[in-house]
């Protein structure tokens, strides 16, 4: 009589990561007007004025403001779009 | 959107025309050498710089076509749509970082913001002229941004 074949055991495990969010972070800049920021930010960002007013009354207050959170493709893009309205902007891993 | 216009005194055309063509070339390196490329991946720093190195010498183009343009007295600036008025705030803005960097290096934030503080005899007639210019580039700025976006203003 045959023996039965063993299987053997297979245990398996997906472990899923969410990928890293990263933060754009504006620094306060004393050469450009509060005005021309909270253009800059509605250009940028796509966000009304009175949300790009809070952010920038945030940067005057407090020297530097997370004005986005998210993915790192995303955030080096607005970084950059940022940086071309001559804003002092960086990139920061969130967390 | 109806077209925008900035016009300004013939004299302070000439003498702002007259700072641009100075200030132009360097606001190009200004500009690209304070921003913040990431430096961790060569293939994006050089994307970032290549891009804002091009936007900057594309600014410079087009603040000196619109003074060249800008006849007539009062001189009037023609700005035709939002995407042209968007770029030519972002033109003065890197002018005026510019002389920020090159020319009032030794004077702080705080007397800068308050520029009339230092508007005084003891500097030197090219600072004080430099001063004016900066000073106007900024009402330039505003005056746009009043027509453009005037609940950008508290």
């Amino acid at each position: 009589m045959a023996k039965p074949k063993l299987k053997p055991e297979i245990k398996t495990e997906t472990l899923v990561s969410a990928a890293p969010k990263w933060n754009v972070v504006v620094l306060n800049d004393p050469i450009n007007y509060q005005a021309y920021v909270v253009v800059a930010f509605m250009s940028v960002l796509r966000i009304s004025a009175a949300e790009a007013k809070k952010l920038m009354r945030a940067i005057h207050a407090e020297g530097r403001a997370t004005v986005w959170t998210g993915d790192r493709e995303r955030a080096e893009m607005l970084s950059l779009e940022l940086q071309q309205w001559h804003l002092n902007s960086l990139l920061e891993k969130d967390g | 959107m109806a077209e925008l216009r900035l016009s300004m005194t013939q004299e302070a055309r000439t003498v702002l025309s007259d700072l641009l063509r100075l200030i132009a070339p360097a606001a190009a390196r200004v500009s690209v050498n304070r921003a913040n490329v990431p430096d961790n991946d060569e293939e994006i720093a050089g994307f970032w710089v290549e891009t804002l190195t091009a936007q900057a010498s594309e600014e410079a183009r087009l603040l000196a076509v619109a003074f060249a343009s800008a006849k007539g007295n009062p001189a009037i600036i023609v700005l035709p749509n939002e995407a042209q008025a968007h770029a030519f705030l972002r033109a003065l803005s890197a002018v005026r970082l510019a002389l920020r960097d090159l020319v009032f290096a030794d004077v702080t934030d705080a007397q800068l913001e308050s520029a009339e503080d230092i508007d005084d005899e003891s500097l030197p007639t090219e600072k004080r002229h430099a001063l004016a210019c900066y000073a106007c580039f900024g009402l330039l700025q505003q005056s746009l941004i009043s027509q453009l976006c005037p609940e950008a203003f508290d």
